[in-house]
């Protein structure tokens, strides 16, 4: 079991004893349920997890991470660093910690009751953080939310918890970290998210786990007129799997999510999302391209729900890889559900391999075969990539995504 | 005395099991341009490509030497570096990889491998906007994605803007004219005529004689079943736009 040399100290007690007692009834998901059935779920099961939350890192530069502005959180192995974190005092922006917190904290918990690893990060919280952006208050400095994992064979259960008030906004960009040096370690990763009515979020992911693993469930609760914008950008990891609920609760929200997974070799890299249309004139956009190398494993599954009597949704749902190596593999799932009758929605999936002509055609204008593929890669995912504002990101990410 | 930039002797070559050149033998001088015309499925498009460094077909005997070296086993960039230009038939499509990264890209690498720094952003700029006069290409187009979403003119004239940015000393004109209307086909045809200098040569293939009204050869090749069968001036050309090629087939044989 995950749990067996786990030590059981709560955080937040009332809610971690509810969980908790769910969480022993809850079986360790099986490949035979639809969710898990490419996830590599024996090689994660196997690893004895233990708690460990001493600092390793000394220094963040000693980390491969795009250049950092703004507010700096660190958890590292599930603990607030201070030491590597710098915090200003923004108006309008409140943070606080979870294990700070004197008040019986209540946050919502918005769990998926029967998903084993919402239960196992609730039932074993290691660190939450709250950010609450005050209504109003455009915030325009960064907030950027290190989560590390060094010690080998740790496990890591964090909670981000995200509300944005009327007409607020906040670039949230959280960098899911596996130092080279740690491996098996595990970051069980929750983001609840609540975007109130005429607010708006930018949420950049990052992650690159190395030899790590990463679960990442993110709620995200949509009011009226709001909007998100969640980029997820991952390039390496064991184990790297996203589940992204995206539940659009007010008409004219506007919601999108992008992003770009590059397993290679040994890596397992899964892209989950559903987006709940539940009310009328909305708009969604999804687009997630895969890069796969080697033995790498790619997973897309994007579930778009147009429930009954959302009329005049606009929905498009986009998939598209490349296999770079005749043993690579991506399994796509598009699906669209659709109980209006009075809307616009697309979904579609391609996977195939580099153009010989075009790859010809690059090398007859002198560019050698590497940096006609890169050139290739480049323009596959220049439409994802562009969806940050921020040049010195995006040179990052590319650099990432190309040399993985 | 001449000098010779390419030379091709005895080429044979095949791809899967059918063979498409049989002994092709040509001589390409600096300072002239050479037409060579034929039949469908003559193999001119296959020596083109071939050319230009394409693996797809195998050279089962045969050499081309460029500038006296040997390039037969030389990768595509390789030969571009020398000075191999080949203007594509049907020029591909990049989505993603704008017009103008693509060509900075092309120039440094050529410039990595003589050894020299990459272009200053403002030279490449200014030489830009000389090469794409040369042919008429709109501004916009230098900024949209590789031949994405161009009208078959476009097309044609982005491959001679290309060929104008390498400054290439043989250039391979693989049926630049068709798709082209009779303007678009003068444009193009002036821009080749420009770049034209004693010190580089062009290689023109085509179906038709049209484009040689344009871009005058000193000499027409008539290539038949994967060899050079008959050779003129450029009258042979108008000749043929008469007669058509079966008159030849009969010719060559006895």
């Amino acid at each position: 079991m995950i749990t067996d040399k786990l030590n059981y100290s709560p955080l937040v007690k009332a809610e971690s004893n509810n969980a908790l007692d769910q969480f022993k009834g809850t079986l360790y998901p099986s490949k035979k349920e639809e969710e898990w059935r490419y996830s590599p779920l024996k090689k994660l099961k196997k690893i004895p997890f233990i708690n460990n939350s001493s600092f390793v890192v000394k220094n963040l530069s000693l980390l491969d991470l795009p250049k950092l502005e703004g507010n700096i959180l660190v958890l590292e192995n599930g603990r607030f660093n201070p030491n590597l974190s710098s915090i200003d005092n923004i108006q309008g922006l409140n943070i606080s910690f979870i294990s700070n917190s004197k008040e019986n904290y209540p946050y919502s918990t918005n769990l998926k009751t029967e998903d084993y690893f919402s239960l196992l990060n609730s039932s074993f919280l290691s660190e939450g953080i709250v950010i609450r952006v005050d209504g109003n208050a455009k915030i325009e400095e960064t907030v950027n939310i290190l989560n590390i994992v060094s010690s080998n064979n740790c496990l890591v259960n964090t909670k981000i918890d995200v509300f944005l008030n009327e007409n607020s906004s906040l670039h949230l960009k959280q960098h899911f970290i596996g130092n080279t040096t740690s491996k098996n370690g595990f970051i069980n990763h929750l983001n609840n998210i609540s975007i109130k009515e005429n607010a708006s979020l930018v949420l950049d992911k990052f992650q690159d786990l190395n030899l790590n693993f990463n679960i990442s469930n993110d709620c995200i609760n949509q009011d009226r007129s709001s909007k998100v914008i969640s980029n997820t950008f991952s390039t390496s990891g064991l184990f790297t799997r996203n589940n992204v609920t995206n539940n659009v609760n007010g008409e004219h929200c506007h919601s999108e999510l992008n992003g770009v997974f590059s397993p290679s070799e040994n890596e397992y890299i899964d892209n989950h999302t559903v987006i709940n249309h539940f009310v009328a004139n909305c708009k969604s956009f999804e687009n997630f391209k895969g890069i796969v190398k080697g033995n790498g494993v790619g997973v897309f599954n994007g579930k778009v729900i147009v429930h009954e009597n959302a009329q005049k949704i606009e929905a498009f749902q986009n998939n598209k890889n490349i296999l770079l190596d005749k043993e690579s593999i991506i399994y796509s799932k598009p699906e669209l559900e659709i109980y209006a009758d009075d809307v616009k929605c697309s979904h579609g999936s391609t996977t195939g391999q580099f153009d010989d002509e075009a790859i010809f055609y690059l090398r007859a204008r002198g560019i050698s075969l590497k940096k006609s593929k890169e050139l290739m890669i480049l323009g596959f995912i220049n439409e994802v990539i562009k969806k940050c504002n921020n040049v010195d990101y995006q040179d990052f990410i590319i650099e990432r995504l190309l040399n993985n | 005395m001449k000098e010779v930039l390419i030379e091709i002797k005895d080429l044979e070559c095949e791809i899967g099991d059918q063979k498409i050149l049989k002994g092709l033998n040509l001589k390409v001088n600096k300072g002239e341009i050479h037409a060579i015309m034929g039949p469908n499925g003559s193999g001119k498009s296959t020596l083109s490509s071939l050319l230009a460094g394409n693996d797809n077909y195998k050279i089962t005997n045969g050499s081309i030497s460029f500038e006296g070296e040997d390039i037969t086993d030389l990768s595509p960039e390789e030969r571009s570096w020398k000075g191999v230009f080949l203007a594509f038939q049907y020029p591909i499509e990049i989505p993603g990889v704008s017009n103008i990264n693509f060509l900075r890209t092309a120039l440094n690498e050529k410039n990595k491998f003589f050894g020299k720094d990459p272009i200053p952003a403002k030279d490449f700029l200014k030489m830009v906007s000389e090469k794409s006069a040369l042919v008429g290409l709109d501004n916009k187009l230098k900024n949209r994605s590789v031949n994405e979403g161009f009208s078959g003119g476009e097309k044609k004239r982005n491959e001679i803007f290309q060929m104008a940015m390498l400054n290439p000393k043989l250039s391979i004109l693989d049926e630049t004219d068709s798709g082209l209307d009779i303007d678009a086909l003068k444009i193009v045809a002036g821009g080749v005529n420009k770049l034209k200098s004693n010190e580089n040569a062009t290689i023109v293939i085509t179906h038709y004689q049209r484009l040689l009204d344009y871009i005058v050869p000193d000499f027409v090749h008539v290539l038949h079943d994967g060899k050079i069968v008959k050779t003129g001036d450029k009258n042979l050309a108008l000749e043929l736009e008469k007669k058509g090629y079966d008159w030849l087939k009969i010719n060559s044989l006895n």
